[in-house]
């Protein structure tokens, strides 16, 4: 067999047991490797060293308030959907500690905690999580500011994307446009067929990761195979979103709508959705005190718009009801959001749906503000 | 010139007055005169009956009413220009509910409300022009009545919240 | 006027949220429940290169409590003491309410955007302040009547609760003797007042104004602000030249913790001082 010389761009194929010495090479490289692994009932971001970590043989079952793991019947690795988790938790944590203040002498001075940063290497990333991890790039390092702790992470992260061959009920990127394929943005893109990975380099970083791994050329079946089941991915997709430019208008143009009503009568304002989100990106910050009050520690931590203390302010709550929490919430997420960072903020993960404990459907939700918008 | 002519001269210009004629002006001159409180002193006391409809020409009026044991609470200060004791050109004449002072030095004319409100019964063009003004005036002091009750300046931290 | 942003986390800094110092130098009493702080940066290069323009406000630490959004009320031109007035609110600006002289606080700053009062040299200009609104437009007021030559008529209006809750009552002369109309109000007041009483609004009802060549500023609670705009509009003033400055719950500052938002904009990084017309679509919206 000839020897293949890979570069930016190479497209190959691996047999399944040399993903392991992939990963091999990714902790030499000084990443922790963090991918897909089954915890208790559900698919979590946990680390994995190898193969074997990864829920082979599954498939996720999700519908509106609803997720199962299934067996699929195949030996495959990446049939599943993602759980609840995304990425996110790794490039913004849900608590950081920021720095500490110690009162000497009746005065403040201020100790930096030192934390350890580490440089992850996300396995399996999706490209729905891959478009949700450039929404937050845009959030956290703006030209005019830029999330120092977010910053640190991201700049480090290695990113394997997963081509999403068995789309979920909930999901809807291809109407959003960031699946079930990406185009770039990854330092290595994988799909996986039966017999073997193909692989795709992405960067000088995944052109490493690929050093000295047995590497086959793409056979003209596994090519034909890939296409074909990324169309019919498409076609599967559980569901939909049509006209999704014009989202934004409809929504801020109807922000009296009765729908809102509606959805605030059925929301039970728990979060979920903005914690599963892969790009709702509010926090809130607060000092944890010692008693004596001579050391606190300033911690940041997520927030939700749906928590009644994230409007409030002295002498009132800006949005003092569900119904108002759950308008400002989508419309910021598919309307205002495109104002602000020049993409939507929703990428048809669907997490927002299967973790809804009262089975809120934002895709539901905006057709039936554009059924009345049209009438 | 004469008291009259000082009178007519006032009213013209008053911008309350500008679409009238010079005949009606005549008419309202002929019921009206001036007065003049001195600072601190009373224009009218509530529960007097409304006799007079006033407007400032200087200085400044309070409309106050009296409440035991807090005194005399300011409602609204009249200044240039502005009416007092509206209510009197109203169909049904009551009392005043007010007391109007003055906080300065203060020059008024008085309108005789009896005849100006048989005038505008009879002259339904002035009486039309009378009430869309006298409206203005209650709808520009319902609305600062109404942000008054918000109490918009108290403190936040102190108000009950209903978050 | 970011570049302007110097007395906070640089791009790029280790440390989110991290503070400069300043030391309380003089605490002045304005009303029940409102006092302005003094403020000087402890580290010299701070204090040399900060810099705010009228309309900016500054997060203010105190550890163990957190941040308060506070403006900036003080001389622009005068940076190196840095006057915040503080009306004691929450949990945050009731323990300020503590403080003594010599006392050290964090702050970052400025954030915000600016009254856009060097843009409208040669207008007339209107000031409607309510309550604590008039803290964030004195420094505007500095400026103008520092600059007089450069502006047209200058009118200041202010309500207050009472006459004893007026923002620095003892400035309004100083004003009037540098040619601004100054005209103050109050919802309620005893006998011994000789001042108008009425709500902000009314004032508009006593001076007269060209719509043509008149820029509004306007801060105070937000009804009032609603009330001042319905006016200005009444008046023939255009949207684009009637500028509020909204208040919300802050905590970042910079545009990325989220909470400020009203509709696309975080209001502490395009706001707080907005005009009119960016606002209308939202300023009615019940609970938006």
């Amino acid at each position: 067999m000839p020897e293949i010389k890979l570069h930016l761009g190479s497209q190959v194929a691996i047999r399944k047991p040399e993903f392991d010495r992939l990963l091999d090479n990714l902790v030499k490289a000084g990443y922790q490797t963090v991918g897909p692994r089954i915890q208790g009932v559900a698919v979590v971001y946990a680390p994995i060293e190898n193969l074997k970590d990864l829920p082979k043989g599954f498939i996720s079952v999700q519908e509106a308030g609803q997720y199962q793991l299934k067996p699929s019947g195949n030996e495959r690795y990446f049939d599943f959907t993602p759980g609840a988790q995304s990425w996110k938790q790794f490039l913004f944590p849900p608590r950081s500690e920021l720095f500490a203040m110690m009162k000497e002498n009746g005065h403040w001075r201020e100790e930096l905690i030192h934390q350890d940063v580490p440089r992850y290497a996300f396995i399996g990333v999706r490209p729905c999580e891959l478009a949700a991890i450039e929404v937050q790039d845009r959030v956290f390092m703006r030209p005019d500011y830029t999330d120092p702790i977010y910053q640190k992470r991201r700049e480090n992260t290695f990113i394997l994307v997963i081509d999403c061959l068995h789309p979920g009920g909930t999901c809807f990127c291809a109407s959003m446009g960031t699946g079930p394929t990406a185009k770039r943005g990854f330092d290595l893109k994988l799909t996986e067929l039966d017999e073997v990975f193909l692989l795709e380099v992405g960067s000088e970083a995944g052109l490493n990761a690929m050093q000295d791994l047995s590497v086959e050329s793409l056979a003209l079946k596994w090519q034909e195979d890939a296409t074909a089941s990324l169309a019919l991915a498409v076609q599967s997709m559980g569901r939909a979103l049509p006209d999704v430019e014009s989202i934004p208008t409809l929504l801020l143009k109807h922000l009296d709508h009765p729908q809102w009503n509606d959805v605030g009568a059925r929301c039970l304002s728990c979060t979920n959705c903005t914690l599963v989100c892969p790009t709702c990106f509010c926090w809130d910050v607060e000092d944890v005190t010692t008693l004596d009050g001579a050391n606190s520690r300033r911690i940041r931590l997520w927030d939700s718009c749906f928590n009644p203390a994230f409007s409030s302010q002295a002498g009132g709550n800006i949005r003092p009801n569900t119904t108002s929490r759950y308008r400002q919430w989508l419309t910021h997420k598919m309307g205002s959001w495109v104002q602000q960072f020049g993409v939507s903020g929703c990428v048809g993960c669907g997490r927002c749906i299967t973790w809804c404990p009262a089975g809120i459907d934002i895709t539901e939700e905006i057709k039936a503000i554009r059924v009345e918008a049209k009438e | 010139m004469s008291n009259e002519q000082t009178l007519i001269n006032i009213l013209e210009s008053i911008p309350w007055f500008q679409q009238l004629s010079q005949d009606h002006l005549n008419l309202l001159a002929s019921f009206s005169h001036l007065v003049e409180v001195p600072q601190g002193k009373d224009l009218f006391k509530e529960g007097e009956s409304e006799d007079f409809l006033y407007i400032v020409i200087n200085g400044r009026v309070s409309i106050e009413i009296i409440a035991p044991g807090r005194g005399r609470i300011s409602i609204y200060t009249a200044e240039p220009m502005d009416v007092v004791g509206w209510s009197s050109v109203t169909p049904v004449v009551r009392q005043r509910t007010a007391s109007a002072r003055a906080v300065l030095d203060s020059r008024l004319i008085a309108m005789d409300a009896v005849f100006l409100r048989q005038l505008c019964e009879g002259d339904c063009a002035l009486g039309c022009i009378v009430m869309r003004r006298i409206a203005n005036v209650v709808a520009q002091r319902l609305l600062m009545t109404r942000l008054q009750l918000l109490d918009l300046f108290a403190n936040p931290g102190e108000q009950v919240t209903h978050a | 006027m970011n570049d302007m942003a110097v007395a906070t986390a640089p791009k790029g800094s280790e440390v989110l949220l991290a503070p400069w110092w300043a030391k309380i130098v003089e605490i002045t009493p304005e009303a029940e429940g409102v006092s302005t702080f003094w403020m000087e940066f402890t580290d010299k290069s701070v204090r040399d290169k900060y810099r705010f323009a009228p309309g900016q406000f500054n997060m203010v630490y105190l550890p163990g409590y957190g941040e308060a959004a506070i403006s900036i009320s003080s001389h622009p031109e005068k940076p190196e003491i840095i006057g915040h007035t503080i009306r004691f609110v929450g949990n945050v600006t009731h323990a300020i309410s503590r403080l003594t002289r010599g006392t050290n606080l964090g702050l970052r700053g400025p954030f915000g955007t600016p009254w856009p009062i060097n843009d409208y040299k040669g207008k007339d200009i209107v000031i409607a302040a309510g309550g604590i609104g008039l803290a964030p437009l004195r420094p505007a007021i500095y400026h103008i009547l520092d600059h007089r030559t450069d502006y047209g008529n200058v009118s200041i209006i202010y309500g207050a609760r009472t006459p004893a809750d007026m923002l620095y009552p003892r400035e309004y002369d100083a004003w009037r003797a540098k040619d601004a109309e100054v005209m103050v109000t109050v919802d309620r007041a005893d006998s011994a007042w000789t001042g108008q009483v009425g709500v902000v609004p009314i004032l508009f009802y006593r001076f007269r104004l060209q719509a043509e060549r008149t820029v509004l500023l306007t801060c105070g609670p937000e009804i009032m602000m609603r009330f001042v705009v319905f006016e200005g509009l009444a008046r023939r003033i255009p949207e684009e030249r009637i500028f509020l400055s909204m208040e919300r719950n802050m905590k970042c500052g910079q545009g990325f913790c989220g909470h400020c938002q009203l509709g696309p904009y975080f209001i502490c990084k395009e706001g707080p001082v907005f005009n009119f017309k960016q606002l209308a679509g939202f300023f009615n919206v019940e609970n938006f």
